[in-house]
């Protein structure tokens, strides 16, 4: 067992977990989506990132590459958020909650890549 | 065991400029993981803390700050900045957790700051950032270079010689100091330069020996076996490039000439040849001597006392064995003294050699120096060459006498002595390449040279000396091809054109430039130093010697159409496309 590759599964897993448990729920609806959870989100996605800095295999690009979508996705949902909350008169409506839900979704999909990517690295080592 | 032991230290250099390590970003990334991933976690757990901690508002009701107010709040404290603005005062729970935030943010920033500077100032990130700068400037090269390997005293002398011609070149050295002393060095164009093994293909290619511009290799480094290395992975890797190699082995001159084409250059083989031309013509000597010195240096002294008597040599090593066969070819006796291990090496050619050190009067005496007109000091020790001068001038202080000088730094001593003939190997192999680099006929003609009697070569030196001064001339070439010379080819459809006509001065037709012509390569055959009646021809290959000045005016002459009608022919000239269309009709006509 390699403690690094320990590690590094961990946030790659932890990160789209936390991604997803703040997706999950009404679209609309601030009381389903904890904010705290997208915090810990954005947190354990930039870790994941530079996890994976300065591989420079194929697949170790592609890792890189998705992570730093889902980093953009969510620190974008983060803003909309913290915009509706401090900055916008109107509050968090429905659909400032939408869309921050939604910018979320994506980088859940960018996180998903990730978990794909990690499964087939991990397969191919095994046949090798 | 002590190949075992070596082995590392060279896999250590190739590793290092091995494509992994060619970019630093990488390296710096990798490397920044752990810090970044530290200041990450502090930051992330410093801002949570202060949305966790429950804050009072001035009027006593309970506040929490929100995700944003703590990222502001940490963002400015984190960076030391201290902005000082609060949403609201703190209470003391707050201001707890803000105490331990301030002190984790700053041991995250002095790890990773101090992280950050220990990589800059590691030596595998200097030599990544080195090797792609390196590479980076060695691709965006755009004019013909030539690729240096070795950088040592020859290729300090040769470098400077290249950089006053205007040429470009790449070096790779193993050694740091060669390479540092190129930053230091007075080279008015960058030079690319690299601490790698040069033998090593990788780094050659690397150096750009496959780059379109690169026009040659230069092996000369003081290892034999690198330069066969370089020669070799040229050979295969760049067929038909120009490779010019230095060795002083036989047997490693021979595996090098079956790769392609090399030039390989022996010093003592080629100091034995000048021996004997010197005593032939000491002037063609002379003027080979000077022709392949840096631009601008002074006209030798002929060695007119050097004389074919018997010599005597000590030291019949490599050196001494290349000297004793070409004086004897030239039909001169030689007396050979050796201290012994020479002798058991290889005793071909040794027949009836003294045994002893030549620094004792008997031994001298036993060689019967005082029937001898000269000495040669030919061991691989500067020291016993210096002491075995002293002994022979004593002993003989008429001799004409030629030491070997190994060291460069020893200049001054050998200097000092007076010697009438100094072999330096290095400087031998850097004038040898300069003559086949500075222009390819240059080569031809002094080996045809060579060939050429006392008076021929005087009398060249003298025309050189009288048209372009006692400073060593430039030395180019010209085609009379529609590239190199169009003007005067299309003077040469109508009528001939002599010499005389073609280094006539464009400003005043009575006078010469100040260009000698050392050599006529026509399609039947060569013609050295052609007199001024010589008939040039469309396709002649002219070598030339002369003046920067001289070479300029020849220019107008080879390529204005005015200047050529001017100095080859008393017509008027017919300059314009069309008047040049209506006086060939007139003609035809």
């Amino acid at each position: 067992m390699n403690l690094e590759k320990v590690v590094f599964g961990f946030f790659v897993m932890l990160a789209a977990t936390l991604n997803f448990g703040f997706f999950i729920g009404d679209i609309d609806d601030p009381t389903v989506h904890n904010r705290y959870e997208l915090y810990a989100a954005v947190v354990v996605n930039l870790i994941a990132t530079v996890l994976k800095f300065g591989d420079r295999t194929q697949i170790g690009a592609v890792h890189l590459a998705t992570s730093l979508v889902a980093d953009l996705q969510l620190i974008a949902a983060a803003v909309v958020l913290v915009w509706a909350t401090n900055v916008s008169p109107e509050g968090v409506t429905p659909s400032a909650m939408a869309s921050v839900v939604s910018l979320s979704g994506g980088a859940l999909l960018a996180n998903l890549v990730s978990v794909v990517l990690l499964v087939i690295e991990t397969v191919s080592y095994r046949r090798r | 065991m002590s190949v075992e032991e070596q082995a590392p230290s060279r896999a250590e250099v190739r590793a290092a400029v091995g494509p992994q390590s060619s970019e630093a970003v990488f390296l710096v990334l990798r490397r920044m993981r752990v810090p970044l991933i530290v200041l990450l976690t502090l930051f992330a757990i410093s801002v949570l803390g202060l949305t966790l901690i429950p804050g009072t508002n001035p009027d006593g009701t309970p506040w929490r700050m929100g995700f944003f107010d703590a990222f502001y709040f940490m963002s400015y404290t984190a960076t030391t900045i201290g902005y000082g603005e609060l949403p609201q005062a703190f209470n003391d729970a707050q201001r707890m957790w803000v105490t331990l935030s301030i002190y984790l943010s700053v041991i995250g920033w002095a790890y990773a700051i101090g992280a950050l500077l220990s990589l800059v100032q590691s030596r595998p990130f200097r030599q990544a950032i080195a090797v792609t700068r390196f590479q980076r400037s060695v691709r965006n090269l755009r004019e013909p270079f030539w690729l240096m390997a070795g950088h040592g005293h020859t290729g300090d002398m040769l470098g400077t010689w290249l950089d006053d011609l205007g040429k470009r070149f790449v070096v790779v050295d193993v050694r740091d100091d060669a390479v540092d002393a190129l930053d230091l060095g007075t080279y008015t164009a960058d030079v690319p330069a690299i601490v790698a093994d040069a033998s090593t293909p990788d780094v050659l290619v690397q150096a750009g020996l496959l780059h379109p511009s690169c026009v040659g290799v230069l092996a000369l480094t003081d290892d034999d076996e690198a330069n066969l290395a370089v020669v070799m992975a040229a050979s295969v890797l760049r067929p038909g490039l120009q490779v010019i190699a230095r060795t002083s082995s036989a047997s490693i001159k021979a595996r090098m000439e079956a790769f392609g084409e090399p030039i390989v250059i022996d010093p003592f083989d080629r100091f034995g040849d000048h021996f004997a031309v010197s005593l032939r013509a000491p002037a063609t000597e002379q003027l080979a001597d000077w022709l392949t010195r840096a631009p601008e240096a002074p006209l030798p002294q002929p060695h007119d006392d050097i004389r074919p008597g018997p010599w005597i040599l000590y030291g019949y090593g490599r050196f001494g064995r290349e000297v004793t066969r070409d004086l004897r070819r030239e039909g001169v006796e030689v007396r050979i003294i050796d201290a012994g291990t020479g002798l058991v090496d290889e005793p071909e050619g040794a027949d009836g050699a003294i045994v002893g050190d030549a620094t004792r009067r008997e031994i001298l005496d036993q060689a019967d120096i005082s029937s001898a007109v000269g000495f040669i000091a030919g061991t691989d020790n500067d020291v016993t060459n210096l002491s075995l001068v002293r002994a022979a001038r004593r002993a003989n202080p008429s001799l004409f006498i030629v030491a070997r000088q190994n060291r460069p730094e020893n200049a001054e001593l050998f200097d000092a002595m007076g010697i009438d003939l100094l072999l330096v190997p290095t400087t031998v192999v850097a004038q040898e390449a300069l003559a086949h680099i500075g222009a390819p006929m240059l080569w031809q003609f002094l080996q045809l040279a060579s060939h050429q009697g006392q008076q021929w070569s005087a009398a060249l030196i003298d025309r050189l000396v009288e048209r372009c001064g006692t400073g060593s001339p430039e030395l180019w070439e010209v085609s009379l091809t529609d590239a190199d010379a169009p003007a005067v080819v299309r003077v040469l459809q109508r009528h001939p054109v002599v010499l005389r006509d073609l280094l006539r001065d464009p400003l005043d037709r009575e006078s010469t430039v100040e260009v000698v012509c050392l050599m006529v390569d026509s399609f039947d055959g060569s013609v050295l130093a052609p007199d001024d009646d010589y008939v040039l021809r469309a396709g002649d290959r002219l070598l030339l010697a002369g003046r920067p000045a001289g070479r300029h005016s020849m220019e107008s002459t080879l390529l204005v159409d005015s200047s050529a009608a001017y100095c080859l022919s008393d017509e008027p000239a017919a300059t314009g496309w069309l008047w040049r269309r209506l006086t060939r009709e007139d003609a035809r006509r």
